[in-house]
């Protein structure tokens, strides 16, 4: 299937952009979804990663991780995709858990405090709660 | 084009030492520019935090005016290297004579949480120069009480 072009970027531009970020969505055990994402968050590649958020947002699992230990660079329109989806799963009274391992990321999401909106965890497996 | 030129001689004598990097206003170089950024910043020195806090400032502050760039102009970014801080200067040329940029947006938040001063300058431009759009923002290499 064709990937749509995200809204609000030229064709060309998205095209650069899938080089760059990564995303996949696992399921490790039942009731737990995690989105792995890796590269730069930045202007290019935030409508792909805000599609990938919203699938993530969209699955039944009552446990949604998002893990951003592979990414090197996250910008202000990264952080506006992940508060959004923090606030969208306190509609629904659940709260993301968010693994975040590097100073690349780290340090935008404390600076702004975005951090306060989420579980935040060093790494998937403290974050899928997991004994695997 | 004269609003494009670098700053004069008399500016770079005090003590700084200046990197220019210019683009294509287009976020697919920002990348590039962000990290001249991020390597000055590095070799003056800063805490890993200041370095990382500029490198995603002097982003933020390319990706607003590349949003308010004429096609295919040229993305100015100068970047004075003085004892314990950076100033970056950046610049385009407006894609209309009343491109502004929003200061009410999450990104300039964003942007004035990362950096220890930053502003917004607008030029209308003279002669045969276009107006040109541009954001100058500070920022020291540790962290100091604000």
């Amino acid at each position: 299937m064709p990937d749509p072009a995200p809204p609000g970027s030229e064709a060309t531009a998205s095209d650069t952009a899938s080089e760059f970020l990564d995303t996949t969505i696992t399921r490790p055990r039942t009731g737990t979804a995690v989105l792995e994402v890796e590269g730069e968050v930045d202007t290019l590649t935030a409508p792909r990663f805000s599609s990938a958020v919203d699938e993530l947002m969209s699955s039944h699992e009552p446990t949604l991780v998002v893990d951003l230990s592979g990414v090197t660079f996250l910008a202000s329109s990264g952080l506006a995709v992940l508060i959004q989806a923090a606030h969208r799963a306190e509609e629904r009274s659940a709260r993301l858990r968010l693994v975040a391992a590097t100073r690349a990321v780290r340090r935008p999401l404390e600076i702004t405090g975005t951090d306060q909106l989420f579980d935040m965890h060093e790494n998937v497996h403290d974050a899928t709660g997991g004994d695997d | 084009m004269s609003d494009l030129d670098g700053p004069s001689p008399a500016e770079t004598l005090d003590g700084a030492s200046t990197v220019e990097v210019r683009t294509t206003a287009s976020a697919a170089l920002i990348p590039t520019i962000r990290a001249v950024a991020s390597d000055l910043a590095a070799r003056a020195d800063f805490d890993l935090d200041a370095i990382s806090d500029l490198r995603m400032a002097v982003d933020e502050a390319c990706a607003t005016l590349v949003d308010v760039a004429a096609p295919s102009s040229t993305l100015q970014c100068t970047f004075l290297v003085r004892s314990e801080r950076i100033e970056v200067r950046a610049v385009v040329q407006a894609g209309h004579p009343d491109a502004e940029v929003s200061t009410d947006t999450f990104g300039w938040r964003v942007l004035q949480t990362l950096a220890d001063d930053v502003a917004v300058s607008h030029e209308p431009g003279t002669g045969g120069a276009g107006p040109t759009v541009g954001i100058r923002l500070d920022k020291r290499s540790g962290d100091l009480p604000r």
